[in-house]
């Protein structure tokens, strides 16, 4: 028997080997192709995430920050309440909450002179605007007039 | 000397001396590949080591079965790949779970009957193929596995150690004496 044909197919070969190569050849791996696993993808849901997470800050910075601004001038306006100009009798109190009345209610007139002057503005200009589309419709009436008559 | 004139003589001689222990094994970089999420770096073991995996399924399981299981057994590999501590041992690592999966096999499916090919009606050469499997499959463990691997897979010796990682010494005693066995039994059926 041929043994190295057997451990290395070198050397002569052994025919009832080849033979038996041969016929069991036909029972030999066929090449496949292996399916792997798909991976995951999490990329859409990171990014809903990741966004979901930048809108929830980015509102409570908002909202810190709005809040700090509705804060700060209340402060600003308290303090110099302290030398008053026109003092209520109030402000000589150091209660918070009377402080904050007094700056609410100056605040409320100054927003009503405000608006009667915003109100004023817009009349004026209602006015104005009348009259300079008056100015421009007048002789084209006139004009129209005259070729009708 | 010797070593060259085998070389040149055997037709697989680049995937020989691919295989000689001087060679850097390709496995490593395979493996380290497959770890770091490269899928074509695991498709290449995959196709390196089918046919031994497939060889081995073939000693035990029915040939129905074996397909599948190859399949099964890679995927297996590729979730548990970082379990394997040294990456040039991944051919016995897979040859390892291709034996504890057709022992598990065996243990699911106690009573089976394979449908041959003779009851398939196929072709007389595959029907004799089937016969001498059988023949093989009734060897001793060492002998049918490294003998189908030879045989069926078209392995050589020396490439059958390398991937198993069993030694070239036991290979080849189990291929004489394997042989040796399959001849007697072919000797008292009819002959081929």
């Amino acid at each position: 028997m041929n043994d190295d044909y057997l451990w290395d197919k070198s050397g002569k070969p052994d025919p009832q080997i080849q033979q038996l190569e041969e016929i069991l050849g036909t029972l030999r791996y066929q090449s496949k192709p292996l399916n792997l696993p798909r991976r995951r993808n999490y990329f859409p849901l990171l990014a809903i995430a990741a966004t979901v997470v930048m809108a929830l800050l980015t509102g409570g910075l908002w909202l810190q920050l709005r809040s700090n601004e509705a804060s700060i001038p209340a402060v600003a306006i308290a303090q110099p309440t302290n030398p008053p100009i026109n003092p209520p009798l109030s402000v000589s109190t150091n209660s918070p909450k009377k402080r904050k009345r007094v700056v609410v209610n100056r605040e409320h007139k100054e927003a009503l002179a405000a608006k009667q002057q915003l109100i004023l503005a817009l009349r004026v200009a209602s006015e104005k605007l009348n009259t300079a589309y008056r100015r421009t419709q007048t002789p084209t009436q006139i004009k129209n007039q005259h070729k009708a008559g | 000397m010797a070593t060259a004139n085998m070389l040149l003589m055997n037709p697989l001689a680049p995937a020989a001396a691919e295989l000689a222990p001087e060679a850097p094994p390709v496995e490593v970089g395979l493996v380290k590949a497959a770890l770091e999420g490269d899928r074509d770096g695991f498709g290449r073991l995959y196709d390196l080591y089918a046919p031994l995996v497939h060889g081995i399924l073939l000693a035990r399981v029915p040939r129905a079965e074996v397909d599948d299981l190859v399949q099964d057994i890679f995927l297996h590999a590729f979730k548990k790949l970082h379990t394997l501590r040294d990456s040039a041992a991944f051919g016995p690592w897979i040859a390892m779970i291709a034996r504890n999966r057709a022992v598990d096999f065996h243990r699911r499916t106690r009573a089976t009957v394979e449908i041959t090919d003779d009851l398939r009606g196929s072709d007389k050469q595959q029907s004799k193929a089937a016969e001498i499997l059988e023949l093989i499959r009734s060897l001793p463990d060492a002998y049918r596995e490294t003998l189908v691997l030879r045989l069926v897979e078209g392995m050589t010796g020396p490439e059958i150690a390398e991937r198993t990682g069993l030694t070239a010494a036991s290979v080849r005693v189990n291929l004489h004496r394997g042989m040796k066995l399959l001849r007697q039994k072919l000797g008292t059926t009819e002959g081929l």
